[in-house]
């Protein structure tokens, strides 16, 4: 199976790992985004609340499960075609949370051109601000490659 | 939105068949943190939209905050949501007399 592998650094990417794990945490219980279907039979709404969440932590699983020991000793990570669309998803979940949780003072303008002056974020939101671009990289990387990775499938 | 197979789709488009009052619009919200390649992935992904296809709705909920990307059988329309939830986008429902 194709795979990509992605060296980071340790030193960059380590005190990112508190706020994403405190992230997924935070996303046990509730949806990243909130349900857009509104008029559906309430026990049909739970249904599909619950099978959200299982899935929306699974998803999690797989991305934290990135960062291992190996990982910690080597400083790479790998994305093959199973995991590849998982942790994108999973990133795009923790990239919504960390809006609205350490990031919601910070304009959405800002967040969307991700150009916003650091100076004026705090210590937790500067790192939070970090985790969030790193996120996106992570999502870009494996979406320029998923067409590859599938294709070996 | 943000710069920058899993494929649970209903059975296709049956819009034809049915009378204007049963149709129903799925309709994508933009938000500022999605990646405008994410949104494209996903659309490729769960419509099946080649790459044209599926820039051009992203782009319409980019500048226009929303994007209409099927319209057919309620039933249908609440299974693309589904999937389009599980791929943490916020989508709604409209009836087509609202449009």
């Amino acid at each position: 199976m194709k795979h990509i592998e992605v060296k980071l650094s340790l030193p960059v990417v380590a005190p990112l790992l508190d706020v994403i794990k405190t992230a997924a945490d935070t996303l046990q219980g509730s949806l990243a985004a909130p349900l857009g279907v509104q008029d559906i039979d309430p026990e049909f709404r739970e249904a599909w609340t619950e099978e959200l969440l299982r899935s929306q932590n699974d998803e999690l699983a797989t991305l934290l499960a990135l960062f291992d020991k190996e990982f910690f000793a080597t400083g790479t990570v790998s994305f093959d075609a199973e995991n590849g669309e998982v942790i994108v998803r999973a990133c795009a979940a923790l990239r919504l949370r960390l809006r609205c949780t350490l990031l919601k003072t910070v304009a959405d303008e800002a967040l969307e051109s991700g150009e916003i002056a650091v100076e004026t974020l705090t210590e937790a939101q500067r790192t939070a601000f970090m985790c969030y671009l790193f996120l996106a990289t992570i999502q870009d990387l494996i979406i320029q490659h998923i067409d590859t990775l599938s294709a070996d499938s | 939105m943000a710069d920058s197979h899993t494929h649970t789709s209903p059975a296709p488009d049956t819009a034809t068949e049915h009378t204007l009052a049963s149709l129903w619009h799925v309709v994508v919200l933009n938000d500022p943190v999605t990646l405008m390649s994410y949104m494209v992935l996903v659309f490729k992904k769960v419509f099946g939209f080649d790459d044209t296809k599926a820039t051009k709705h992203m782009l319409e909920v980019h500048e226009r905050g929303r994007s209409v990307v099927w319209v057919g059988p309620r039933e249908n329309a609440e299974a693309y949501a589904y999937t389009l939830q599980q791929w943490h986008l916020t989508a709604v429902l409209e009836s087509d007399e609202t449009h």
